[in-house]
């Protein structure tokens, strides 16, 4: 009984630190402009994509692919945001949240109508396999990709501490106005802010594509998730994202074997529920 | 809002004329589907509008309400011989009290938090009756097909009674939209809609005044969750409480024009008919350009009109003086 | 400007609505609806239906020298060879949208028959809708049992039922103990919970209990589930001889590599659906070996039928892929339609409902394992329809029960995930 106690948590360790690299990038956009990316789910399927296409058709591994999945959506997210969300920046919040909206549903039935609808996997990577320590099953793909969560996340941590864009940004985050006033060219940091959160949630996608089938809607269920971790920790705070997606991670795997499987996502809901009740603000939100 | 002026009302008659004879012109039962799906989600895009649009209450759970409906009639129906009727309004109350319940724990949240919540409220509600085993689980109901009539709201040789019957319900809808955006509730809604603080210190029951405009909101979606049952004759979680539906009916309120009366009527017009002419025309391909043209046209219609394609009509009104 | 944009709007409505009803000139064939899933989350399923339907159509209408019903003439030739056409519908996989294109098929592209819709909810809808219409629908391809236990006079279903196959799998695994004296006492049931997954666990339960098995675990889970290892930890928990799994594609690949992570490996792990996906293999590949599924078609019957293999000549003639077993199953019912309408030598709805009661087409005309098509006068199920059992041996589906029609033998128990190739 206890052994594979421990196998679960270990494993909702795993995937709560895939969720929090997803989480990041979300919580990033929305911290800065108070647009909740809708598209945030198809963007880590662009990510998947990416890396599936370079595997395929130039035998690039997915770790090796990172750097391109990063450029690539840091890329795609700076478009997006020059050419359809600034345009509703002034407009009213509902207008904010139907763009993303529209945008994701383009961006997953164009996936569709380029790669069709069917499932991929990237079969051979390099990291495959598994590591047993004692009486733990490792999955190799899963640790490194935690690992690369870890990394990623203290990368954005550092980045938004130390540098000078990284603490506009949070200037931004924190009061718009007067960053405005001390001459922080917000469009310009909105538009960073929004190609980064895309680049992370593009790592993250790389990460994924090592051990999870890709196709044109997987966005879907992982979005969704990502909204609730947000949310848990508190919208805008990278920390509370960071945490509550392992939290996610841990209630979804835990009350999945001790519970009922049905209901492990229902759990994690009603945890939220219960987080909010008695916080409303989230974990660590402001 | 203000009171409607003669030039509205008398254009509202005659759309409602025109609707009203569109059924008898037509044999096409594709067209006729199109319009029902249409008042059906007008219907449920204007209970949202009383939450979302008026009180600021953005939710993404409204499929919730409209399977709670949907089962309870369905079940009564189908355990205890109760006329779909009586089914309608006891779902409708079930809906409330729900909608009460998780309602009043969530009074305090705001903006994005409550959005969240009311996505996974809606989650939890159907995963609860994917697995529960009394209601079908994940199987579904199959409603008997009964004798047609209007007594047990069941109609199979022609969709016109569907169709004038969903047609009462969006008036029924409308109307209790705009009684409440007339009087103190509505005033006291958007108060609350613009800062929960200050409305507080106004005096205002905040608690109060948000259960009142969830419980309407629920009951409404409900009677459209009764209707479908009663129309598709099959239910399961994965078809009337499934997270897309939600997102539709915001989509729709939103495009139209949140916060007006007739905003979720003009957007579920616009986005029906779409959504189901681009999926006959280019679905069948399997190639997904039916949906590329619908979340394109949505992005356009968001970044060129903001407030809502209702303002458009609004402003037409005003600017011909 | 404000008014410009109005009417642009309102007339653009207009003209959308009216362009889609608007009925096309047919020239005078023998229209037969399909409803599929051909967008949306399965729609690569749906899509490969397609295939199969549209070649069985071909044949139908085309002079082939195969012994199908049909296909050594051209057309119908008691309604002077008059040509199917088939009419595909986009479902989604929503049952309303089943519902509205049955009707919308029916009534305004004149369809005279149904088939499809491979998502048991769907077909449940559609055929609810060809009831009210009084038009037959013929089913090849949704398993779920209660399709036909509603007492309809239109609907006809041609496959096997999830009943079926899940007593097949508790046949073989009696046939295996005489067979080879190997026993099993302990099974594990793990499903998607949607219709399909949860009709079976509810068949795979009865009929555990009928063969006198003990059920130790019963697992249902979201069928896109990101991350199934608590579902896995509680089998692992169970210790189960064998394993049941009901599931579509996307959870079959994931259960596949959860299972080798956490180095799950039964004695049996016996599948219904996802794992004979045309998609499945190319993801997993030598992971699915040794892996048992349920089927109504796989290639190598051509051993004992060679029609099956000129069948599938045909096919990859056509689509560049061999077929798959969903595109053989909807390969069934144009048949069973035009054989029916033909011998009706009418296009009139209860003319066609007699000639399907009277349907007997034999076994050695068909690419199944089937002694024929009969439908039982009161359900309408095929009395004859079975499914058999395939396992991946190689990265290829290979039939390995019933033991007397296997192409290859058996491998059992489950060889475990380490030191395999």
């Amino acid at each position: 009984m206890t052994e594979q106690l421990l196998q679960q948590v270990v494993n909702g360790l795993l995937i709560g630190f895939m969720y929090a690299l997803i989480a990041i990038g979300l919580t990033l956009i929305w911290g800065v402009m108070n647009i909740v990316n809708f598209a945030h789910g198809d963007f880590l399927m662009v990510g998947m994509f990416a890396s599936f296409w370079l595997y395929t058709l130039y035998g690039l591994d997915p770790i090796f692919s990172i750097p391109v999945c990063t450029a690539l959506l840091f890329v795609m997210g700076v478009l997006i945001y020059r050419f359809v969300v600034s345009k509703v920046m002034s407009g009213p919040m509902l207008a904010q949240l139907v763009v993303t909206f529209g945008v994701s549903i383009f961006i997953s039935n164009l996936a569709v109508y380029l790669w069709t609808p069917d499932f991929r996997l990237i079969s051979q990577p390099l990291l495959s396999g598994t590591w047993v320590i004692g009486e733990v099953q490792l999955s190799i793909p899963k640790t490194v990709a935690s690992m690369g969560s870890v990394i990623t996340s203290l990368f954005v941590f550092l980045f938004l501490k130390k540098t000078k864009t990284g603490k506009a940004i949070l200037a931004t985050e924190m009061d718009r106005e007067a960053a405005l006033l001390m001459g922080i060219n917000t469009e310009r940091i909105n538009s960073f802010s929004f190609g980064m959160g895309a680049a992370l949630v593009g790592i993250a996608g790389a990460f994924l594509s090592t051990y999870y089938y890709i196709y044109p809607q997987v966005g879907g269920v992982f979005g969704t998730i990502a909204f609730c971790v947000v949310a848990l920790g508190g919208f805008g705070s990278i920390e509370g994202a960071f945490i509550a997606g392992i939290l996610v991670g841990l209630v979804q795997t835990l009350g999945g074997f001790f519970f009922d499987p049905a209901y492990k996502y229902a759990i994690v809901f009603m945890i939220y529920l219960i987080t909010v009740w008695i916080r409303p603000q989230g974990l660590l939100g402001w | 809002m203000q009171k409607l002026t003669l030039k509205q009302i008398c254009s509202g008659l005659i759309a409602l004329i025109a609707v009203g004879i569109f059924p008898l012109l037509t044999t096409n039962t594709f067209a006729q589907h199109v319009m029902i799906l249409f008042f059906m989600f007008g219907m449920m895009g204007v209970a949202w509008n009383i939450m979302g649009g008026y009180a600021g209450m953005f939710s993404f759970g409204q499929v919730a309400f409209f399977g709670i409906g949907a089962y309870t009639s369905s079940y009564l129906l189908i355990t205890y011989q109760v006329t779909p009727w009586v089914g309608l309004i006891v779902g409708g109350l079930v809906a409330a009290l729900v909608g009460a319940a998780i309602g009043y724990p969530c009074s305090n949240l705001r903006g994005h938090y409550f959005a969240i919540a009311s996505i996974a409220f809606g989650e939890i509600v159907r995963t609860h009756f994917n697995n529960w085993k009394l209601i079908g689980a994940a199987e579904g109901l199959s409603l008997p097909m009964l004798n047609e009539g209007f007594k047990n709201f069941m109609f199979h040789s022609s969709k016109l009674p569907y169709y004038y019957i969903m047609l009462a319900f969006l008036i029924i809808s409308l109307l209790v939209c705009y009684l409440i955006s007339t009087s103190k509730v509505g005033y006291y809604l958007r108060a609350i809609k613009e800062s929960h603080d200050v409305a507080k210190v106004l005096g205002i029951n905040v608690v109060r005044y948000r259960l009142i405009a969830i419980m309407t909101s629920a009951f409404l979606t409900a009677m459209a969750g009764t209707f479908y049952a009663q129309y598709v004759l099959y239910i399961d979680p994965e078809s009337v409480m499934l997270l897309p539906i939600s997102i539709q009916i915001v989509l729709i309120s939103m495009l139209g024009g949140a916060g007006s009366v007739m905003g979720p009527v003009v957007g579920a017009a616009i986005l029906l008919p779409i959504s189901e002419v681009t999926r006959v025309w280019l679905g069948h391909k399997g190639t997904g350009v039916d949906m590329l043209i619908y979340g394109f046209l949505i992005t356009l219609i968001s970044v060129y009109q903001p407030k809502g394609v209702w303002g458009l009509f609004a402003n037409m009104g005003k600017r011909a003086k | 400007m404000q008014t410009k944009k109005v009417f642009a709007i309102c007339f653009s409505l207009l003209l959308l609505l009216v362009l889609a009803t608007a009925s096309l000139a047919q020239p005078k064939v023998i229209k037969i609806g399909a409803v599929y899933p051909l967008t949306g989350n399965i729609a690569s399923t749906g899509l490969d239906c397609k295939r199969g339907a549209e070649l069985a159509v071909d044949i139908i209408n085309g002079k082939y020298d195969l012994n199908l019903p049909l296909a050594k003439v051209e057309g119908l030739p008691n309604l002077g060879g008059a040509k199917i056409e088939l009419i595909f519908a986009d479902t989604k996989g929503d049952p309303k949208n089943g519902m509205s294109e049955t009707e919308r098929l029916i009534s305004q592209e004149k369809v005279v028959a149904i088939i499809g819709a491979y998502q048991s909810a769907v077909t449940k809808t559609a055929s609810q809708e060809t009831e009210r219409l009084k038009v037959p629908y013929v089913c090849s391809d949704s398993s779920s049992p209660t399709l036909t236990e509603r007492g309809f006079q239109y609907f006809f279903r041609v496959s096997p039922h999830d009943g079926i196959f899940a007593r097949d799998q508790f046949q073989f695994l009696k046939d295996l103990e005489k067979k080879t004296g190997q026993k099993v006492s302990t099974i594990a049931l793990l499903y998607e919970n949607t219709e399909f997954g949860s009709n079976v666990g509810k068949s795979a339960t009865q009929y555990a209990k009928e063969f006198g098995y003990k059920v130790v675990a019963d697992v249902s889970y979201p069928a896109n589930a990101t991350d199934v290892t608590s579902e896995v930890g509680t089998l692992i928990k169970a210790k189960p001889d064998v394993l049941m799994h009901a599931s579509y594609i996307t959870d079959a690949i994931l259960f596949t590599k959860t299972f080798k992570e956490m180095n799950f490996a039964p004695k049996g792990i016996m599948t219904f659906a996802g794992y004979i996906e045309p998609a499945y293999l190319p993801a997993v590949k030598s992971d699915g070996n040794y892996i048992i599924i349920r089927s109504t078609f796989a290639l190598d019957l051509a051993k004992g039928k060679p029609l099956v293999a000129r069948v599938n000549d045909l096919f990859k003639k056509k689509y560049g892929l061999d077929m798959s077993e969903n595109a053989a199953r909807s390969f069934a019912a144009p048949f069973v339609l035009a054989d029916a309408i033909n011998r009706a030598k009418s296009i009139k709805s209860d003319d066609i409902v007699k000639a399907l009661l009277q349907t007997n087409i034999p076994g050695d005309q068909m690419i199944y394992p089937w002694k024929g098509i009969q439908f039982d006068p009161k359900t309408h199920q095929n009395i004859y329809a079975r499914g058999t059992l395939v396992q991946v041996l190689d990265e290829k589906y290979a039939t390995v029960w019933p033991f007397d029609a296997a192409a290859k033998e058996v491998v059992w128990p489950f060889p475990g995930w380490k030191g395999r190739k």
